[in-house]
């Protein structure tokens, strides 16, 4: 059995196969070979894997976020964040982070934020004389923070593989998005007062204003979402259809800039998405009844007490385990795959659910833009046509800070648990 | 067949656009009206199910699946083209083993006449939705091998 559940995935997964066939091989092998049951668990296994209403926030979530990446909206969010930060060194990097932070409040998906955010600043921080590397490695690595802000769509997966509440989720990454960005804010900051960047303008409460209304469509999005989540009117899953129909009307009727067949282009590419994803996350639902089965979580906790392994020393080794990973595959698989096998010793260690999936998620957050296979990298070099060198000079700095922040937020659980108390009702 | 995925994709877009009415129109409904409409949440579980299977043979078509494909690129041409014959091959052979198990499931369905809780809707269609989803992946595979 260890060869259909370790060897053979592994070896096939390194070879680079597709991650559902991955799956899909080493259960039906184990099914094959190695077991003695119904060979009908299969199809009830991928089946009730995604007969789950919470799932369907994650493709409502990203088509919210297609159809917002389409329009005006982020120039908008630029202009507005641009007005209130004022006479600060180095206010349009500032204004890439809060513009960011922002859209990911909208959106989660970090690779379109990337895109989106990086065409309206990148052309603004080259004439204001930003270097290159320090540019490229802010857009790219800004961009990560909205898979920790919420709404998250590895937040909604964790929280499906782990049966923990997403709201609670949400409440958590609130507080460690912000620290991220607010940690990004300041080095931009003492890098522009050191190399002597630009500086903004003096802040005008009439320009903030003008801005705030010319935006306050764009900037109702996450008020819906968030405050109808924590406020407890809406389930994750109804947010995130509010959220798409509030788009669709912003971007169709409001600013008259998608037509029907953008509205329909949006939901084609949401479907595709959604094939790509929860075919694996179907295929892992089987994979992980497997495990459970052949009892291997219970193995792995047992073979971990024996270690004498405590909290701290658990979450090292965790958050070594998926930087490593993160560096290869993207969140969602990873998460997938891990989560099944991990969440038994989380549990076995007093660890909190809601803390380890933050810790989880900023883990793969790095991994977005680390090099040399971060896809965040390879979305700044198609989408903003910066060179791949420069990109990884400057991203340097930004992997630290970030580095910083996961050990802050590993090791103090409050920064993710406060939000849980403060924000939900 | 490029013609075929590209139809699908489009009712797939259409049928996912139709399920975000339905969850607006459900919320405006209990906040409005204090109603919701019964079998809304198990169509639009429904329609995710068509999207995630029948999406993944879109996705086969298109090559778009999410891999870890970064050693691979190193590795010399033919060996990667031999990988590629591999996948096929593993590919027909695991869509087909499942294809045969999810088609008894949903003739099972079909046969014991099995409805949803809520909306009386025949669970053969949500569960025919792996079974044409794995139909189609096999034949996508089968396809590739040409």
């Amino acid at each position: 059995m260890s060869f259909a559940l370790g060897v053979l995935p592994v070896a096939l997964l390194l070879l680079g196969f597709p991650i559902y066939l991955v799956l899909l091989t080493a259960v039906s092998v184990a099914l094959i070979f190695y077991m003695n049951v119904p060979l009908v668990v299969l199809h009830q296994n991928l089946f009730g894997a995604i007969d789950a209403f919470a799932l369907l926030a994650v493709p409502f979530f990203i088509y919210a976020g297609e159809l917002m990446s389409r329009g005006s909206v982020a120039q908008r969010i630029v202009d507005f964040v641009q007005a209130g930060v004022g006479r600060v060194p180095g206010s349009l990097g500032v204004t890439t982070v809060g513009t960011s932070a922002i859209f990911g409040a909208i959106s989660g998906a970090s690779a379109a934020t990337v895109a989106t955010v990086g065409k309206a600043m990148l052309p603004a921080m080259r004439r204001a004389g930003y270097p290159e590397p320090f540019a490229a490695g802010l857009i790219t690595a800004v961009g990560a923070i909205d898979i920790i802000i919420p709404p998250s769509i590895p937040l909604i997966v964790y929280g499906m593989a782990a049966q923990e509440s997403v709201p609670r989720l949400y409440a958590a990454g609130v507080l460690p998005g912000l620290l991220i960005a607010g940690l990004l804010a300041i080095y931009v900051v003492w890098t522009a007062k050191r190399q002597g960047f630009e500086v903004g303008s003096p802040f005008r409460l009439s320009a903030f204003l003008r801005a705030a209304a010319r935006g306050a469509w764009a900037l109702g999005a996450p008020f819906i979402i968030l405050g109808g989540i924590y406020g407890g009117i809406f389930s994750p899953t109804e947010a995130a259809a509010v959220a798409c129909v509030y788009a669709a009307l912003v971007t169709w009727v409001v600013f008259r800039e998608l037509g029907w067949s953008d509205v329909v282009e949006a939901a084609a590419s949401t479907a595709l998405f959604t094939g790509q994803v929860l075919i694996i996350v179907a295929c892992a639902g089987v994979f992980a009844w497997l495990l459970t089965v052949q009892q291997v979580p219970q193995a792995l906790v047992a073979w971990i007490q024996s270690l004498g392994v405590s909290q701290g020393e658990f979450l090292l080794v965790a958050n070594v385990l998926l930087l490593l990973v993160g560096c290869f595959l993207d969140p969602l698989s990873a998460i997938l795959l891990l989560t099944p096998l991990l969440i038994p010793v989380v549990k076995a260690l007093g660890i909190d659910m809601v803390h380890f999936g933050i810790v989880v998620t900023v883990n793969l957050a790095i991994g977005l833009f680390h090099p040399p296979f971060g896809i965040n990298i390879f979305v700044a070099q198609s989408a903003l046509g910066l060179k791949l060198e420069v990109i990884y000079r400057g991203i340097v700095p930004f992997i630290l800070i970030y580095l910083g922040a996961l050990a802050l937020i590993t090791y103090v659980p409050q920064i993710s648990l406060a939000g849980v108390r403060w924000f939900l009702l | 067949m490029n013609r075929l995925m590209t139809a699908i994709e489009r009712i797939l877009a259409l049928a996912f656009i139709a399920a975000v009415c339905l969850n607006f129109a459900n919320v405006v409904g209990r906040y409005g009206f204090g109603r919701s409409i019964a079998a809304a949440d198990e169509i639009q579980i429904y329609i995710m199910v068509f999207m995630a299977f029948l999406g993944a043979a879109v996705v086969s078509w298109r090559r778009q699946h999410l891999r870890m494909d970064v050693l691979v690129r190193f590795l010399p041409p033919g060996l990667q083209a031999a990988l590629r014959i591999c996948e096929i091959v593993l590919l027909a052979a695991v869509a087909g083993f499942v294809l045969v198990q999810s088609w008894r499931y949903s003739a099972q369905m079909l046969a014991i006449g099995r409805t949803s809780d809520v909306g009386g809707i025949p669970m053969w269609i949500p569960h025919g939705a792996v079974t044409l989803g794995f139909f189609l992946i096999l034949v996508v595979s089968l396809r590739s091998s040409k």
